[in-house]
């Protein structure tokens, strides 16, 4: 550890000054931006007009429900995944792990692109869906919620698997087979023993899932199109097509509060971790 | 164990994996279409699209400012972050808590906040160029991940050998570069990597910067596809998959990639 407080503050000082004045400054004066009434001082008008409109109530619950409804479905199945990815053998479990993080080093339009081609009017879903008689007309299922959510649960899956699998890893090994020898059935095992011991790395990959989902802007974009809005769509829309800054503002910093929300929650937990190790330890 | 057991496990993967890879294998299926559309099956094969992404000026212009941004940027936020994450790990710096808070903000805000904020409050008042500005802004973006990458890797690395040579006489800056960089250059170019792919496939910063003439490769992708739908977009998808699927292969084979990540 060097002393010198001259030269810590030379080296750390650039990089924090550049964050400073390109990304806190801005950003801060942005999100004053809501609370300000423009015949002076402060005022939460703003955020009344924002949520008094039904279109706005509309997008914010939807942007909620897709976050929550993705984050849950990724934990049940990113489970199962992580589950039967531990037990394989260490050469597999490499390989399937490697085609699991797979797509996240594919840019996102080119995920999110994908599902026009399966999803489309002519798509292989409604293809499938006429020849095998499902239905006569192609089913508009492009720019809606299921879309989005499909869009969002591929996009963000592979982040709560990794979380789960490194939660897995690190359960002692026998605490399943303990379990069941006590009789506990599989609904228990997961219930009362697999799902106490891997909290923490369902929290981490859920928080992970509902901020990317909250902040993503190309999934909507491509597959909600402009009438199935989520905040991020409709924050662009505001300032594209309306110009309204404020309401911009105000929904800048509503995402703000909900990523910081998930985010604190997040250190929460791991410093709880932590304790509880050093605690054992 | 049960066969109900034994079929779980290969039938869940088989549907994660087709549900994770599935899609993107359609786009480099169409990629090789010789149809007019974008469509799967594919009609007939062809290179046709492929070599179309090459000559369309629009991609070429786009492709060469998001290489520019994803080179230029993840060199400019390594400039600043190497530092920064030096004093961090190996001095008593005053105030370390909120330095680290800022450097590492930018990755917390939803991008499209970072973009709109610098738009009105930097780009317009100071009026500075486009480019310029998400410059800026794909450094503030890398930032946080080349001092978190870059700090992981100094606290892999004893301290005492660069007191060590300090006391036998070197230069603390000598140290730095004699010492000190040579162990972490493993740590600085995983750095690199992750601030690339990062960069590269970057949509929401760059959304209120790009003006006309001047875009990323992601933005000019999706201004395409709303106009056309040809499969040229998908065979640029895949080629910049295999691209970045390169790049980090051969991080992960040549350096432990990542061990930093």
């Amino acid at each position: 550890m060097f002393q010198n407080r001259a030269e810590a503050l030379a080296l750390a000082l650039p990089a924090a000054i550049f964050a400073a004045a390109v990304f806190l400054v801005p950003v801060v004066i942005l999100l004053s931006d809501g609370f300000r009434n423009p015949a002076g001082g402060w005022t939460i008008s703003a955020y009344i007009d924002f949520f008094s409109s039904p279109l706005n109530q509309a997008v914010f619950l939807r942007t909620l429900k897709l976050g929550a409804l993705v984050t849950v479905v990724s934990a049940v199945i990113g489970y199962a995944a992580a589950f039967a990815i531990v037990n394989l053998e260490p050469g597999m479990k490499g390989k399937v792990t490697g085609l699991v993080v797979l797509p996240l080093m594919i840019s996102p339009v080119a995920r999110t692109y994908a599902w026009i081609v399966i999803l489309g009017r002519t798509g292989i879903v409604n293809q499938a869906f006429q020849a095998l008689g499902i239905s006569d007309v192609p089913l508009r299922i492009l720019f809606s919620e299921t879309a989005i959510f499909i869009g969002l649960l591929q996009l963000f899956l592979p982040l709560m698997i990794i979380s789960l699998i490194s939660a897995l890893e690190n359960m002692p090994k026998d605490a399943v087979p303990a379990a069941r020898v006590l009789g506990a059935n599989w609904f228990q095992v997961f219930w009362k023993v697999i799902l106490p011991l891997t909290k923490e790395g369902l929290v981490v990959g859920g928080t992970l899932v509902f901020t990317g989902c909250l902040t993503a802007y190309i999934t909507p974009a491509i597959l909600g199109g402009s009438k199935v809005l989520m905040l991020e769509t409709l924050m662009y829309q505001q300032v594209s097509v309306s110009n309204n800054f404020v309401a911009a503002s105000v929904i800048a910093f509503i995402l703000i509060v909900m990523s910081f929300a998930a985010n604190i929650l997040l250190k929460r937990v791991a410093t709880a971790r932590n304790k509880q190790r050093r605690a054992a330890a | 164990m049960t066969v109900a057991r034994s079929l779980f496990i290969p039938l869940v993967l088989f549907l994660v994996i087709a549900f994770l890879i599935g899609p993107f294998l359609i786009i480099v299926a169409a990629s090789f279409s010789a149809g007019e559309t974008l469509a799967f099956p594919p009609q007939g094969f062809s290179l046709r699209w492929i070599a179309k992404v090459f000559t369309v000026e629009s991609f070429r212009a786009s492709f060469g400012m998001s290489m520019f941004l994803a080179i230029g940027g993840t060199l400019a936020a390594l400039v600043l972050g190497i530092p920064a994450s030096y004093a961090l790990s190996r001095y008593k710096l005053p105030g370390a808590e909120i330095v680290r808070t800022i450097v590492s903000a930018p990755i917390i805000v939803p991008g499209i906040i970072v973009g709109l904020a610098l738009l009105r409050y930097i780009v317009v008042p100071f009026q500075i160029g486009i480019t310029l500005a998400l410059f800026m802004a794909h450094t503030a973006l890398i930032l946080p991940y080349a001092v978190r990458v870059v700090s992981a890797s100094l606290e892999n690395l004893r301290s005492d050998i660069e007191e060590a040579a300090v006391l036998l006489g070197s230069s603390r800056l000598g140290a730095f570069f004699r010492v000190v960089m040579p162990n972490i250059r493993g740590g600085i170019l995983s750095a690199f990597i992750l601030g690339f792919v990062t960069s590269f496939n970057q949509v929401p910063v760059s959304l209120f910067l790009s003006g006309p003439g001047v875009r990323t490769m992601p933005i000019d992708m999706i201004a395409y596809m709303e106009i056309v739908f040809d499969p040229s977009v998908a065979a640029l998808s895949s080629l910049l998959a295999l691209m970045s699927i390169g790049i980090v292969f051969a991080a992960e084979r040549f350096l432990g990639f990542s061990r930093y990540v």
